[in-house]
């Protein structure tokens, strides 16, 4: 049997998913492919916060606040510096990234609840900020048009496809690099810093910059999936930036595993899927208005809760285990 | 001079509100270190129950004592049969800080459905108990009315009895050991699996508390403890979550340095300057302004 | 093995659910007009049905469904039964979008009706594609005068009079009225579009405030921001006039500050059309001596107006399809709508198509019968409805009635600085039984 090394390996696994992913593309109809964009996006932001917070052991609350600063920067560059939209897309990483080195530098010495709280205040204050520049359209916000698909692809080709291809290839190739930073020297740093942030300071590991680099990648992912939705909502605003976004990433990254890369896209189709199934559930029963209005944000509640009681470690964690052991 | 005199008193009437949360966060944390997230709902819940019974009693004390009663009850029950299942099967490791905070989220989504359910969505109000009209000093009126005054006072005794209970009594003392040092307590012969649902009762009551000294002054729906929340949670870290006093004193600064930045500046500024506030303290004393690392001084 | 097999099973189960649906839930053909079947007509609605904004305008689909039930205990229309289905997006544009883009390709609603929300929609309607499909988007929520853009907009209709015309029509009255023009003025409003339209609108009229306007983000107005606001406007001489632009749960706040620093009568209130409404003010424990005497802006007759003949019609469906709700401008603006909804579709004939429904409001929709006490401007180049106010006093029990005791509408634009011009309107008269028999 021919040695391939595991870098190899998990490129062909990745080269391997996005061709699934292409013929899938090409058999389901428009809403799923649209439903798909949202997953990869979700998927996306998901692993920055396992970057964060399962890797470096930093919890943050603020991560809508980071695609925030993304989405404006991918918005303002396509419509104020008339960037092609993938380089608008590069830009909002960029961005997002230097934003979030200066934070992490700056939130360096926090930690556990001061974090969470400071990245908390960050994520119900940045959408107010965004509200006062004229430039950044207010309220009503800024266009995001990532433009029809190319007329090669022909008549047919609906522009949900075009951002799944785009969403899903962003979300492919950034998790791959991703997660073979992980598996590098970075990856073991990093979880020493969450595991003993003495002892890797003692092992000459300067543990205060290691935590900004952390930070700084996390956002600039993040920034990333704040670009791609926008791109999806064909507008970036502050309402699309609630707190209720950053908890739901954070709901996602639980439910799939915390400590691994392997469950994002699972964690993004629940996040995509547990709302839909709940209201479609809803409608199906029918009942009062009270009913089944109020019905939805329960089941959607309790599921999350029943996830967190019986996958606290998330499913992607039970199946590194059973890898090891063998 | 109106208008600073205004500030003052506006922001000690907030500041005592976000006192009550930040207590109750303070408090669970250092029971459990867990931020609880479901404190909005659990307080929510008990102030429903309180304006039911206000509304069929007719009475506002009556609806006072059973929300506080009732969140007593609701956040004994919620440590006891919610956060014990989940201790349990989340051990170590980074999962420790986010699955508390992810589940009491869940928890919080449950009950504001279940609120809005029994309760209807829409805005409920509950009269105050005492006038609400501001009081007459040197002839103008000022932003300050005996409803006002009721809310400082209960706040001030409410942290007195906190006070009194944790530094003069046995129960106090086996509630500050549970938190400081959990298997030394246990050796010493502390239930400390009761302590800590004790703990949260007491969290439990401080926002059943907020709720019926917040809404006659508001309005009562679903989502209406969530922004007291995030602020007490503000409150909490400025202060440092080792202490009652630190989270008096954090909610305090809060309050204070919104109203005089939405006064003076702008009225946009309301969550930025809580951001901005929370840096300033956290770059000088990672850990809040009245915490210390040496020994528990409450 | 993984030790625990019922972890095991669930993820391979729900792997293979996940790549089984995606793989075989494809689309079915297109129906002919999506939406319309010989028994049925499917329309939709997104708005916020949860969370603060659902407080304020959560009654709105409920009321456009009771009034839809009565048109379908009638006959339907021409023996269509019309079916409203209503998502939730929390007032958010993410959810806007996608539940916008459910509805149409999930739903396949035929058309949009009552949207909500200017950030909100106006992303949904670019997610969902909804020019492309040609999905007729009716009598939009908001008064953004944006909606009204048919190159941006083609399938959009407006009904509300946007708020840049309610702020030129304001200016006006307080240019006109001897009472307030010599007064100082100032103007508290919600920052989003909604104060910053108006805050245009007083531009484009030309009307100067005392002072820079107060913005509050939304739904972040407390009790001690708005005593601190009071007592700052309170040491003005005279007896300033206060506009008020903001939801009637910030308007409440604002009054009840006033009450409690006795500033009620300090002031010449002038409260915005939305934040207006005097039913859920005194709901929300103003008194009734407090809106005594304050001016409000209305396109609509006043709520609890019974003898208006649109009020009492609305009235009675109201109780009997959509029990336990009680009647405010909300539900009145919501049973409007749903009765435009219904001309327009007959107006379009038995044959109905997407295009077909548009033309038809283009052509026809300016004589609808309506509520409104202003006119209704659609035609081959105006995508907009209501384009006027008349100005009100309230009194103890709520009631709003005309400024000077004569109704006195005005009409304007939402961008041209030219001043607004009365109007001698008269509307239709109310269908027999509330149930239109237009073609």
């Amino acid at each position: 049997m021919v040695k391939i090394s595991t870098n190899r390996k998990r490129t062909l696994a990745f080269v391997l998913l996005g061709w699934v992913l292409l013929i899938i593309s090409d058999r389901v109809g428009e809403l799923r492919q649209y439903q798909g964009s949202f997953v990869a996006m979700y998927a996306l932001a998901i692993a920055s916060i396992i970057l964060l917070t399962g890797y470096s052991g930093q919890l943050s609350l603020g991560h809508s606040a980071l695609m925030a600063v993304g989405a404006y920067a991918g918005a303002l560059s396509i419509n104020n510096l008339k960037l092609h939209p993938a380089l608008a897309l590069i830009v909002a990483a960029l961005i997002a990234g230097i934003f979030g080195l200066l934070l992490g530098f700056t939130v360096a010495r926090l930690s556990g609840p001061y974090l969470a709280g400071t990245t908390l205040a960050l994520a119900v204050s940045l959408p107010t900020v965004a509200n006062q520049f004229p430039i950044l359209g207010g309220e009503q916000g800024i266009i995001f048009d990532i433009g029809t698909p190319p007329s090669r692809f022909g008549e047919d080709f609906s522009q949900y496809k075009w951002f799944f291809w785009i969403s899903a290839l962003a979300a492919l190739i950034s998790i791959w690099m991703l997660s073979n930073l992980l598996a590098s020297r970075y990856g073991r740093v990093f979880r020493a810093l969450r595991d003993n942030s003495v002892a890797a300071q003692l092992s000459g590991i300067n543990v205060g910059r290691l935590k900004a680099i952390a930070f700084s990648i996390s956002s600039g992912i993040a920034g990333l999936a704040g670009g791609l939705l926008v791109m999806l909502i064909s507008g970036v605003s502050p309402s699309a930036f609630p707190l209720s976004l950053s908890f739901a990433l954070l709901t996602g990254a639980v439910v799939t595993g915390v400590y691994n890369l392997k469950g994002v896209m699972l964690g993004g189709l629940v996040l995509v899927a547990i709302p839909e199934i709940a209201e479609s559930v809803v409608s199906r029963i029918g009942g009062s208005e009270g009913f089944t209005t109020t019905l939805p944000g329960f089941m959607v509640s309790a599921l999350l809760i029943l996830a967190v009681l019986f996958t606290p470690n998330g499913p992607g964690q039970l199946l590194h285990h059973h890898k090891k052991k063998h | 001079m109106l208008e600073f005199f205004t500030a003052v008193l506006t922001s000690l009437s907030t500041g005592a509100i976000y006192a009550l949360m930040s207590t109750a966060l303070v408090l669970v944390w250092r029971s459990t270190r867990v931020i609880n997230f479901a404190q909005a709902g659990q307080a929510v819940l008990s102030t429903y129950i309180g304006y039911e019974v206000t509304t069929r009693s007719g009475s506002y004390w009556i609806g006072f004592i059973g929300a506080v009663l009732s969140g007593a009850i609701i956040g004994a029950g919620i440590d006891r049969f919610f956060m014990r299942p989940i201790f349990k099967r989340v051990k170590s490791g980074p999962i420790v800080m986010i699955a508390p905070v992810v589940a009491t989220l869940g928890l919080l989504g449950i009950i504001q459905a279940i609120v809005g359910f029994v309760w209807g969505l829409n805005y409920l109000t509950i009269a105050a108990p005492v006038s609400t009209e501001g009081l007459k000093v040197f002839g103008s009126v000022i932003a300050f009315s005996p409803f006002n005054l009721m809310v400082l006072i209960s706040v001030t005794l409410s942290m007195i009895l906190l006070t009194i209970l944790f530094q003069k009594t046995n129960l106090g003392l086996a509630l500050r050991a549970s938190a400081y040092s959990p298997e030394i307590a246990k050796l010493s012969g502390i239930k400390v699996e009761a302590i800590r649902t004790i703990g949260w009762a007491l969290a439990g009551a401080a926002g059943g508390l907020a709720g019926m000294l917040y809404v006659p002054g508001s309005y009562l729906y679903p989502n209406s403890m969530e922004v007291l929340l995030v602020f007490g949670f503000i409150a909490a870290v400025i202060g440092g979550l080792d202490s009652l006093f630190g989270a008096v004193a954090g909610a305090m600064i809060l309050g204070f340095a919104i109203n005089f930045s939405t006064t003076y500046i702008s009225y946009k500024l309301v969550f930025p300057t809580a951001f901005v506030i929370l840096i300033l303290v956290l770059l000088i004393k990672p850990g809040g302004v009245f915490s210390s690392k040496k020994g528990r001084k409450d | 093995m993984i030790r625990n097999t019922r972890m095991k099973r669930f993820s391979i189960v729900s792997a293979v659910a996940t790549v089984g649906a995606l793989v075989f839930s494809t689309l079915p053909a297109q129906a002919a007009t999506p939406g319309v079947s010989a028994k049925e007509i499917k329309l939709g609605y997104s708005g916020p049905l949860t969370g603060s904004a659902g407080l304020v305008y959560g009654k709105l689909p409920g009321a456009m469904k009771a009034y839809f039930d009565h048109i379908n205990a009638n006959g339907g229309v021409y023996g269509r039964k019309i079916k409203l289905v209503s998502r939730d997006d929390k007032y958010l544009p993410t959810l806007a979008a996608t539940q916008t883009t459910n509805l149409v390709l999930n739903d396949k609603v035929f058309a949009l009706v009552g949207a909500l929300g200017t950030a909100t929609h106006s992303k949904a309607y670019t997610a969902a594609q909804l020019a492309k499909n040609n999905v007729p988007d009716l009598f939009v929520n908001t008064g953004f005068s944006g909606f009204a853009n048919k190159e941006k907009y083609p399938t959009t209709f407006t009904i509300l009079p946007s708020y840049a015309m309610e702020a030129k029509i304001m200016a006006k009255f307080i240019k006109d009225t001897p009472t307030l023009a010599p007064q100082a003025s100032f103007l508290i409003a919600q920052d989003d579009e909604f104060g910053v339209d108006g805050v245009n609108g007083f531009a484009l009229a030309g009307h100067k405030f005392t002072a820079a306007p107060t913005l509050y983000p939304q739904g972040a107005l407390t009790p001690a921001l708005a005593e601190g606001a009071l007592t700052k406007l309170s040491v003005v001489p005279g007896k300033p006039v206060l506009v008020l632009f903001g939801t009637t749960d910030s308007t409440a706040t604002i009054l009840k500050a006033a009450e409690k620093l006795s500033l009620t009568t300090k002031f010449n209130w002038i409260a915005g059309s939305v934040g207006g409404d005097a039913n859920t003010l005194l709901a929300l424990g103003v008194k009734p001596s407090t809106i005594n005497g304050a001016l409000a802006a209305s396109f609509f007759p006043d709520a609890k107006d019974a003898t208006d003949p649109y009020v009492s019609e609305f009235m009675e469906i109201n109780s009997k399809y959509n029990k336990g709700v009680s009647f405010d401008n909300v539900v009145l603006q919501g049973m409007n709508s749903a009765m435009l909804t219904v001309q327009a579709l007959r107006a379009a004939g038995k044959n109905l198509t997407r295009a077909g429904l548009i033309s038809a409001i283009e052509s026809k929709g300016a004589d609808f019968a309506s509520a409104g006490l202003v006119p209704l401007n659609y035609s081959g180049t105006s995508r907009v409805g209501y384009n006027g106010y008349w100005f009100g006093q309230l009194n103890e029990k709520g009631e709003l009635k005309p400024f000077g005791g004569k109704l006195s509408i005005y009409t304007t634009d939402s961008s041209s600085n030219s001043a607004p011009t009365a109007s001698s309107y008269e509307r239709k008269p109310v269908p027999k039984n509330g149930v239109p028999t237009n073609s």
